[in-house]
């Protein structure tokens, strides 16, 4: 890259530029240097992507053929087959995609509905004990839910609600970063728009389902976006309390079609995952900035 | 029960009822987060008190902090702690350096940075176990893209996740590759909030790009930075699964992180006691780091 753009150093030995044109090629010199940056980091999360999904759609045979000896073939399904597609959703994977999307709905709904009330609750109510239960709230998310799997799982195990939906579904429904990225939200709601319905005499129910909601359509969003996310990538909860088939969510299905089998089923491994990614991915893209504020609000001013 | 039979009364059952408003609309989310997220820290210690393996005669009892001591003996159990700090020691310094690099380098202003930002969310939509899937047949010894790769450069094949010197390295990298885009997304909001004056001036002092980052944009990240350093942490420790679809914790015990351990012990072996006293000391290491992070982010008035 050096030697494409004439240094300081050139200009003074030699070649006297004028000043306007070292500006000039500097600043060439510093977005080509960007540029391939970002064009190289690009690469490194495109092409392992494009490469899943290019092998998804192979055979057992052809798999590997573009691999050894590498090919840019690779990268793109030149002779595309649906055999893999076929062979998981003969295994039921179809299964496993209705139950996560059902787990995810129900999860967004009712998730929503309980951080938007605690949020509310924390952003607008007066009450005693509101700064010790909101350090409940702000402790539960510092603390990974994963580091409790293993006594969540005694819990669920004693209320006798391994292998049920309830055992998948409640203990994921109150999540501290939606509470608190409510809370941030109806906090900045102008004071005027809620007194005015106040001094007519509504509730605060009234004030919550009728003012309120209604003008927080992001934070809805940016708090569905995470709790879908969060249920369809689950996959320790999952594998640990609902191990029936039935019960099958996506992420324990690609595990097991891709560790627990005697024979390597490559082309299956890579059409389970490529379903298991798209989904999530085609979410965050129109929503993306919905979900980075979602995220950004449980760090920053937390 | 007063009837609102007139004004007042009205207004005065309206303010009792009121009093308790705030504690309905609270009732559903502190509930679910005390039972399942409160009461297991307090079973898992509770837990830990027992024990119920599979091999012992007569089912569960109490055995005090036996448990403890059978940590502190079992030579696995220390392995686990000991990789799971080496791990921690290296991918958490990692990760966060490596995102403040990219925070700034997506902070640049030249056109088409939002189409690279887009880009570089991909990773966070995809689960950690499909990004482990996918990057295992990735290094795969035999067939892998990035054996392949290396061939084609006429470089030497590498073992990856089937050598012990390799393995965690290898694990590191993978989650790296959802990690490291994920924190840069908060140093970028923090490095979008520093004031332009300050990097004016600095710029007018004749300062580098590289000087004006270390001398000026790191300090103002510092909150930030110990923010993503600790939660990177914490959420670190809880790592299982790469190693429960790669590596089973090999080979030869390299990657064979603590939270694995706990799985395989309460879970395969049935062993809660143990399982569980392995997650009471996590719980109480998260817990200190957690506190120090309060402490060190309390707002400064």
């Amino acid at each position: 890259m050096h030697q494409d753009s004439p240094s300081d150093h050139d200009s003074a030995r030699g070649f006297r530029l004028e000043p306007a044109t070292i500006t000039r090629l500097r600043k060439w010199r510093r977005y080509a240097l960007l540029y391939c940056l970002l064009i190289a980091l690009a690469i490194l999360i495109l092409l392992p992507i494009a490469w899943i999904i290019a092998s998804s759609f192979t055979t057992r045979e052809t798999v590997w053929k573009n691999v050894l000896p590498f090919s840019w073939r690779a990268f793109f399904p030149t002779e595309p087959t649906l055999d893999a597609y076929h062979a998981i959703f003969e295994k039921d994977f179809g299964r496993a995609l209705l139950n996560t999307f059902f787990l995810g709905a129900v999860t967004v709904v009712v998730g929503i509905a309980v951080g938007a009330m605690a949020g509310f609750a924390f952003a607008r109510l007066q009450f005693r004990g509101k700064n010790l239960l909101f350090a409940l709230v702000v402790f539960s998310f510092m603390i990974p839910g994963d580091l409790t799997v293993i006594p969540s799982f005694v819990l669920v195990r004693d209320l006798g609600w391994l292998n049920t939906w309830q055992g998948l579904i409640v203990p994921g429904l109150a999540n501290g970063i939606v509470i608190f990225l409510f809370r941030q939200f109806f906090a900045e709601i102008p004071q005027d728009l809620i007194d005015a319905p106040r001094v007519d005499g509504a509730t605060w129910t009234q004030v919550f389902l009728r003012i309120v909601l209604p003008i927080s359509l992001p934070a809805v969003i940016s708090a569905g976006v995470i709790l879908f996310l969060g249920q369809w990538n689950n996959f320790f909860w999952p594998l640990l309390v609902a191990p029936t088939p039935e019960l099958r969510v996506v992420q324990v299905a690609v595990s097991i079609i891709g560790v627990e089998q005697q024979v390597s089923l490559w082309e299956q491994m890579f059409a389970s995952s490529t379903l298991a990614m798209l989904v999530p991915v085609l979410l965050i893209l129109p929503f993306q900035r919905y979900y980075v504020g979602g995220i950004l609000g449980s760090g920053l001013k937390g | 029960m007063p009837r609102p039979d007139h004004h007042g009364a009205a207004m005065l059952t309206r303010v009792r009822i009121e009093r308790w408003t705030p504690y309905m609309f609270l009732a559903p989310a502190i509930l679910l987060l005390i039972v399942f997220r409160y009461i297991p820290i307090l079973l898992g210690f509770e837990e830990s008190l027992f024990t119920n393996a599979l091999s012992q005669v007569g089912g569960r009892r109490f055995v005090g902090l036996d448990n403890f001591l059978l940590l502190y003996e079992d030579p696995v159990v220390w392995q686990s702690f000991q990789v799971t700090l080496v791990f921690s020691l290296v991918v958490n310094p990692l990760q966060v350096g490596l995102a403040l690099l990219l925070a700034e380098l997506i902070n640049q202003r030249v056109p088409g940075i939002a189409v690279f930002r887009a880009i570089y969310l991909v990773p966070l939509a995809i689960s950690i176990n499909v990004t482990a899937i996918a990057w295992g047949l990735a290094l795969d010894p035999n067939y892998g893209l990035i054996n392949g790769v290396l061939r084609t450069l006429g470089l030497p094949r590498q073992p990856f996740l089937i050598h012990p010197s390799q393995a965690l390295w290898s694990i590191i990298g993978i989650i790296s590759w959802i990690g490291v885009p994920y924190w840069s997304l908060f140093f970028l909001a923090g490095l979008q909030g520093i004031s332009s004056d300050v990097l004016e001036s600095a710029h007018v002092d004749g300062a580098s790009s590289l000087r004006t980052f270390i001398s000026i944009k790191l300090p103002l990240l510092r909150r930030v930075i110990a923010f993503v350093l600790v939660t990177d942490t914490v959420t670190n420790f809880t790592l299982f699964a790469p190693v429960y679809l790669l590596t089973r914790g090999g080979p030869q015990l390299s990657t064979h992180l603590v939270m694995y351990e706990a799985w395989r012990r309460g879970l395969v072996y049935g062993d809660i006691g143990i399982a569980s006293a392995i997650i009471s000391v996590l719980v109480i290491v998260v817990i200190i780091f957690v506190a120090v992070e309060f402490i060190v982010l309390r707002p400064q008035h």
